[in-house]
């Protein structure tokens, strides 16, 4: 049985569906990050697991007990907040010990564990400081120690990372998950970076709307996109609309130009049903003796932008504008904009979902 | 930073402008504590401040006026503190209300303020729309020689009188520190109510509340109006009417007041220092 469950969860505000019939299974030791836009419902779900908002409707468990009405002084269940919500009037020592201070242990046994933590997570020359003498990063740090010196069930961290700069995102997101796979703690992050997401993650739920789009691996997520609305929020994408000219043979077509894909989608379409279709840059590639097998197009170069490891070029399809990713190496013979060109793509690479094109 | 550098970075004109600045209020005080200092002709010496001090009625109305602002304080702070916690916790749509039920003392004057107390509290505590009629007067319940509804009516006076200041105060101090993120952060990890008030919430406002005090204390020690009206023997009242008949030894009180006030703005820069820092990046 899972670990932490929602089942059927709703909240409304008012006179608005912030998150709708919420259903999810966390194991034990799992880090789940929940990814969306801005107001899709991200923490107001984390919210409602905390105990800080109550469900319109639904219940939450925790390792088989119900919890969905429990006060949040009750869950145990640790808290990491964008802002760090440190206590200012606390050396970072008291910080940490502070819900152990409440659960009434040991001076003992209270210091052992902020020793600890303060090991863990590499702060331990500033027990002694207090929060506005250290960094937003060391300050998050602190935060983490604090949520995870209780020993707390479930640890949820809605956008632990966003106060801070880009250097110090990547290196702490990496000492959180080494945190958490050390703990062996089941998480739930929430993030509205579909980079963060895709590489901190064991499981992503991506949402929209207040409702789940879909649940997966990282992997799954971007590889196997099951909605229109996560292969455009997950990664690059381009996205046409498209005619289909044959749905057994998985024939569509675009601006007089043919594609062929594999996808199932397009079974129980009829001919000159609108469609909308995906491709993601990468998939693309220059026509060689080898690729050359389905979906050769003519293009034309437009423009090619470094982007470090990636080389993006934009080719001209039809009328239309595809962005194609290859990796950067030093050998790399770049074509010329203006330079006529084939490109080619897999069959499995051409994504096809329902409803027109909106971009 | 050293002076040097300090140049440097304020060029002529903010110079100039501060130095502007300073002196439109350092020139009055200055004047205020010149002339106290004259009373004796022809030499500069502290007899106006000898003959101030001396007078009982000095240290009567002003004792009894630091015991009404120290009574305002309580009261202001037991109804403000709550209701600005409340507010940022629970009710953030309540605010603008708030906030302007707070300013409404600036706009209505302290007469008006006066005569209605004076209407309410002076008729006895009436049962709308009928002819019921329960209780004393407030203006009438006395203790003994001590007039304790009259005691009572004023400090409530007071109490809305520094509602506005107390209520900033508060409310920025609450805002700085983000007390709705750190009380869920200590509801997260089991703290109680009780925990989360005394040991997290009252230690990071603290010093809001001081200055709210401190403004509060100013007001009610140089209060007139009020006080004058409902016939009470403050400060406020004996310094207007001491400016009526004697020259120096009003000037020598106000300057003191001054030093009084200046006095606890340094206390509360000692017992507030190194806290109050906000929590967040940096
Ligand atoms: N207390 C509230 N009262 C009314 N509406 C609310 C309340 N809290 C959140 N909402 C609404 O619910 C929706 C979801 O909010 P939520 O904070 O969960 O979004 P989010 O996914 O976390 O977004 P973000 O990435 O911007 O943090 C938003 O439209 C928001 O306006
Ligand atoms: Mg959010």
């Amino acid at each position: 049985m899972s670990f932490l469950t929602l089942s059927n969860v709703s909240k409304r505000f008012t006179d608005f569906d912030a998150v709708k019939e919420f259903n999810l299974d966390v194991e034990k030791g799992e880090f789940v990050s929940f990814l969306g836009p801005s107001g899709c419902g991200k923490t107001t779900t984390l919210r409602m697991i905390a105990g800080f908002e109550s469900p319109t409707s639904g219940t939450i468990r925790i390792a088989g007990e119900d919890i969905t009405e429990r006060a949040p002084s009750q869950r145990n269940v640790g808290m990491v907040f964008q802002s760090y919500a440190l206590f200012p009037n606390m050396t970072v020592a008291q910080n940490i010990g502070f819900g152990l201070r409440i659960r009434k242990e040991s001076e003992d046994a209270l210091r052992e564990r902020v020793d600890e933590m303060l090991s863990i997570i590499h702060l331990e020359q500033k027990g002694n400081s207090y929060p506005y003498q250290l960094s937003g990063g060391q300050q998050q740090r602190v935060a983490l120690a604090r949520a995870l010196a209780i020993r707390p069930q479930v640890l949820l961290l809605d956008e632990p990372l966003s106060a801070l700069d880009a250097k110090i995102r990547l290196s702490l997101r990496a000492e959180i998950r080494a945190i958490q796979r050390q703990l062996g703690i089941t998480a739930i992050y929430v993030t509205h970076d579909q980079e963060e997401a895709l590489s901190i993650s064991d499981r992503i739920v991506v949402m929209s709307h207040g409702r789940i789009e879909q649940v997966g691996t990282p992997f799954q997520i971007y590889n196997f996109p099951e909605t229109n609305f996560v292969a455009g929020f997950v990664g690059t994408l381009n996205t046409v609309e498209a005619e289909v000219l044959d749905s057994k043979n998985g024939l569509l077509r675009m601006d007089g130009v043919q594609f062929k894909t594999s996808q199932e989608e397009m079974k129980g379409r009829s001919a000159g049903d609108r469609i909308r279709m995906s491709i993601r840059p990468e998939r693309f590639s220059f026509v060689t003796e080898q690729n050359r097998k389905d979906n050769v197009l003519d293009c034309i170069i437009e423009n090619i932008t470094f982007l470090g490891s990636v080389v993006r070029i934009q080719v001209k399809i039809a009328g239309v504008i595809f962005n194609m990713d290859t990796f950067n190496n030093p050998f790399l013979e770049l074509p010329k904009i203006g330079d006529k060109h084939q490109v080619t793509c897999s069959q499995e690479a051409v994504m096809v979902y329902s409803g027109e094109a909106s971009a | 930073m050293s002076v040097a550098s300090r140049i440097r970075k304020f060029p002529f004109w903010s110079w100039l402008w501060f130095i502007l600045g300073a002196l439109y209020f350092i020139l009055p005080l200055y004047a205020t504590l010149d002339f106290s200092l004259r009373m004796e002709r022809g030499a500069i010496g502290f007899k106006a401040y000898r003959e101030a001090f001396a007078d009982l009625e000095f240290l009567e109305t002003f004792g009894y006026s630091t015991l009404l602002a120290v009574m305002t304080i309580i009261v202001s702070v037991t109804l403000i503190v709550p209701t600005a916690y409340w507010i940022r916790l629970r009710l953030p749509e309540a605010r603008r209300l708030v906030e302007f039920i707070t300013l409404l003392p600036f706009v209505v004057p302290a007469i008006i303020l006066v005569f209605g107390l004076i209407r309410v509290y002076s008729s006895p505590l009436e049962i709308p729309f009928t002819e019921i009629q329960i209780g004393t007067p407030l203006t009438m319940l006395n203790i003994g020689r001590f007039h304790l509804g009259t005691n009572i009516l004023i400090v409530a006076g007071y109490v809305v009188l520094a509602l506005p200041y107390m209520y900033r105060s508060v409310d920025t101090g609450m805002r700085t520190v983000d007390v709705r993120t750190l009380t869920e952060a200590a509801q997260s990890l089991g703290a109680s109510w009780y925990t989360i008030i005394v040991k997290v919430i009252l230690p990071n406002v603290r010093s809001a509340l001081l200055s709210g005090a401190l403004l509060t204390f100013a007001i009610v020690v140089g209060e007139v109006v009020l006080a004058s009206f409902l016939g009470i023997p403050a400060f406020g009242p004996y310094l207007f009417l001491l400016g009526q008949h004697r020259a120096y030894e009003p000037s020598a009180l106000t300057f003191t007041t001054f030093l009084i006030t200046w006095a606890a703005m340094g206390i509360i820069q000692l017992v507030t220092g190194g806290q109050g820092q906000t929590a967040g990046a940096h």
